[in-house]
């Protein structure tokens, strides 16, 4: 065994280059990195990086990624990571999520056309999921899209989508067949977000941007008679579950990643120097137990990731794995999140400008383990994914959906 | 990166399964339960002959000086037995220390019929007001004319009842670091054994009454030892956790088939929401043990830094989370899981009896604090920023 990747001097060579470009050109802000002033950088940056091929390293180069293997995909990953960013660096799950269905899913000529501007960076995308007739039920949404000569015309609502700064185009899976069976009745689409008929409303959630870092607003999203060329419905007519298996696989944390267990350094950093009655809290045995909680579950959610990364990776058949990850994350986060409070008290509440020296993480923190619970399925789903895929209770597992073309 | 086993430890992994099934299949282990030693003699030759009982040993012992990872895919295999019987106590734990503290003569002397399964040693080091670590040792040692003298209890040793050899630890004076460690022939005049009924497997109460051990034989007594003794816990550590990972990963298998099979209301109980929670967060328990625990037995085998932060990490999630699973499975199983014969409660005593050895949960969650609380991110080694652990 290896918890380690291996670095070629090839990779090594390559992490010099990686590295200095990064200097150059990862943008210096103040503040909110998602308010209106730096969000720009962000995406200027982004656009850079995919003019290199960086955005999406390991996405073909026909379809506008890199093509670089997956060594050299995960140094990028990690030099980028210095920075406590990833890629793409701002709010695009739509673009990764949309774009490995696509790339599944696809016909030739919508991979040319819909991939590069997605992959380079050039456009933003959200993901239209949840209705608010269809949130966990996601197979039961009651927007429908009706055929018309060469268009599709779609009509619905969506929830808790998008970010705070818009977005070029959106995806979504509509009711192809209103009478048809469950799962075989839905069709997957690429919509232009400009489209005549759709209307954004921003919602009002606790945990909202400006309160904290890189923290967006949601929206409602309506879409009153929308027309939609034929040409942008993905994976074929009533066959829109399959592709959605796709980015519910991904969402569902299958795709790990190597990272640092940065919620203990942070919970630590901001307990150093800080006194409780004019004792050092660092010194009090119940905090350091509060410390080592943290510390412990901290770690086994890395381990998780690493896990799944190393076997998405590599091609062995996933099963229960990414919902585990996912489902373990979520509750870890809320747990660290009370731990975090029993270890620095109220100053883990406070974004004060006086009195917050976590840099506006912890009270973001606070909201984000909450509401966090619930995007990418919530955490009773992925218990109900990881029960069909170990096979509890049935004859035959669930299978994993496909993320690799 | 590959977190997979290597080819050769597959096949090393499909063999002592293979052994397990033919040697000790459960109905056999049930069996064994009721019997006074509690294991095999048998089975514990045939595993000898194989060399499971060297793998922690150099060659030049008599031993295959196996990585640790080798290792630990056997006593995993050997935990899903659950086999009983003092192969980690004495081809591990014993082995370990004996390489840590003894001199070149007792080396010779005892590790080859370690290897050979001739001669079983266990490890007493815990006493009646109970500590773990070494930190705990009352016991003192009287050095008189040409022998070393002891009289007192070491109390929940585990497998003595079946040593040949206990490796016991005393107080050779009042500094912390003053422990040494005196090899005791169990067939020694004063010494008594018993094993201590309750819901333990293999502990044991030994009473020494006037022991005398001949020869200038006292392992350790210095703070380099004690550094020693300390390196022999960190590599015995992970193999324990590995043993209790195994254990855990037959109570999930039972679980899972049983949700598959058992029918109420008319339909599989798998098909009930709470069951499924259970067999789910039991299979949380079971990935979190296995996989710190692989991490350390990486670590220590690739020379990592960071190693006792990892296994520390291992022992207090291991311990907890075998005694977990075992909960889980039982609210799988209702009634059937407590008859004696089905097997699970086999598992459920292990993970009580084992959550104490070598520490439990909160003596290595304590150690952790200790190394991670005032842990310096820009001192890591690897220039990682804090991903040293």
């Amino acid at each position: 065994m290896d918890f380690e990747p291996a670095y070629t001097p090839d990779q090594e060579a390559f992490r010099k280059e990686v590295r200095s470009w990064l200097a150059e050109h990862v943008p210096v802000v103040e503040g909110n990195p998602d308010s209106d002033e730096n969000y720009p950088k962000y995406r200027e940056f982004g656009r850079q990086l995919g003019g290199r091929g960086w955005l999406r390293p390991t996405a073909p180069v026909e379809y506008g990624g890199g093509g670089l293997t997956v060594d050299n995909a995960i140094v990028i990953g990690e030099e980028i990571d210095v920075y406590d960013l990833g890629l793409p660096p701002y709010y695009d799950t739509g673009g990764t999520l949309g774009g490995a269905s696509i790339l599944v899913w696809g016909t030739d000529e919508q991979k040319l056309r819909m991939l590069p501007p997605i992959f380079k960076g050039e456009v933003v995308t959200w993901q239209l999921l949840t209705g608010p007739e269809a949130g966990s039920d996601l197979a039961g949404t009651q927007t429908e899209a009706v055929q018309d000569g060469d268009d599709y015309v779609i009509n619905g609502q969506k929830i808790y989508v998008g970010g705070s700064h818009g977005a070029d185009y959106l995806w979504t899976i509509t009711r192809t067949d209103p009478k048809g069976k469950r799962h075989e009745n839905l069709s997957w689409f690429l919509i232009p977000a400009d489209s005549l008929g759709i209307t954004i409303n921003p919602m009002e959630l606790m945990g909202d941007g400006g309160e904290g870092v890189g923290r967006s607003y949601k929206n409602t999203i309506f879409f009153d008679d929308v027309r939609v060329p034929a040409s942008n419905l993905v994976g074929g007519v009533n066959n829109g579950w399959k592709v959605a298996t796709t980015h519910l696989e991904l969402e569902h944390g299958s795709g790990g990643r190597i990272g640092r267990n940065r919620w203990f350094d942070r919970a630590r950093q901001r307990a150093m120097g800080l006194k409780k009655a004019g004792h050092p809290i660092l010194e009090d045995s119940d905090v350091r137990d509060r410390l080592v909680d943290v510390f412990v579950s901290t770690e086994i959610a890395r381990l998780f990731d690493l896990r799944n990364f190393w076997m998405n990776r590599s091609h062995i058949e996933m099963t229960y794995e990414g919902p585990q990850a996912s489902y373990f994350r979520k509750m870890a986060h809320l747990a660290t999140a009370q731990s975090i409070m029993e270890l620095v008290g109220p100053y883990a509440l406070t974004n004060d400008t006086r009195w917050d020296t976590s840099g506006r993480q912890l009270d973001a923190f606070m909201k984000s383990s909450i509401v966090d619970l619930h995007p990418g399925a919530t955490a009773d789903i992925q218990k109900v994914i990881m029960a069909r895929r170990i096979g509890i209770g049935r004859q035959v597992k669930e299978k994993a959906g496909k993320t690799v073309e | 990166m590959d977190l997979s086993l290597t080819e050769t430890q597959q096949l090393l992994k499909s063999g002592v399964e293979d052994f397990i099934a033919r040697e000790s299949p459960r109905e056999a282990i049930v069996e064994l339960a009721r019997t006074e030693t509690g294991y095999s003699a048998d089975t514990w030759k045939k595993a000898a002959e194989i060399g499971w009982l060297g793998m922690a040993i150099p060659e030049n012992y008599g031993g295959s000086g196996s990585s640790l990872t080798d290792l630990a895919v056997v006593y995993e295999a050997l935990g899903y037995g659950p086999v009983p019987g003092p192969y980690f106590s004495s081809g591990v734990l014993s082995a370990h220390v004996l390489l840590a503290l003894g001199d070149e003569p007792q080396r010779s002397e005892y590790l080859p019929r370690i290897a050979s399964g001739e001669a079983i040693f266990a490890l007493a080091i815990t006493e009646p007001d109970w500590a773990w670590g070494v930190d705990g040792v009352q016991m003192h040692v009287h050095r008189g004319g040409n022998s070393y003298t002891i009289t007192g209890t070491k109390l929940f040793v585990y497998d003595a009842l079946t040593a040949d050899y206990l490796i016991t630890a005393v107080r050779t004076g009042d500094n912390p670091t003053d422990i040494g460690f005196l090899i005791v022939d169990t067939k020694a005049p004063g010494v008594s054994i018993r094993r201590i009924e309750g819901f333990f497997t293999s502990e044991c109460e030994v009473t020494f009454d006037n022991v005398k051990v001949p020869g200038d034989v006292l392992l350790g007594g210095s703070a380099a030892a004690l550094s020693g003794f300390e390196n022999a816990l960190r590599h015995s550590t992970p193999i324990l956790c590995a043993y209790k990972v195994g254990g855990a990963q037959a109570v999930y298998d039972m679980s899972v088939e049983y949700s598959r099979e058992r029918v109420q209301f008319g339909q599989l109980i798998g098909r009930f929401q709470h069951v499924q929670n259970h067999i789910v967060q039991l299979v949380n328990h079971l990935d979190s043990a296995r996989w710190t625990t692989y991490e350390a037995l990486w670590k220590i085998d690739d020379r990592k830094p960071d190693q006792d932060i990892s296994v520390h990490l291992a022992k207090a999630v291991t311990s907890e989370g075998f005694i977990q699973a075992t909960n889980y499975a039982h609210e799988v199983h209702a009634g059937v899981g407590v008859m004696r014969e089905y097997g699970l409660s086999l598992f459920t005593q292990l993970s009580r009896s084992l959550y104490h050895s070598l520490g439990d949960p909160k003596y290595h969650r304590r150690k952790l604090a200790d190394l991670v609380a005032d842990y310096d991110p820009s001192l890591a080694s690897d220039g990682s920023n804090g991903t040293g652990y």
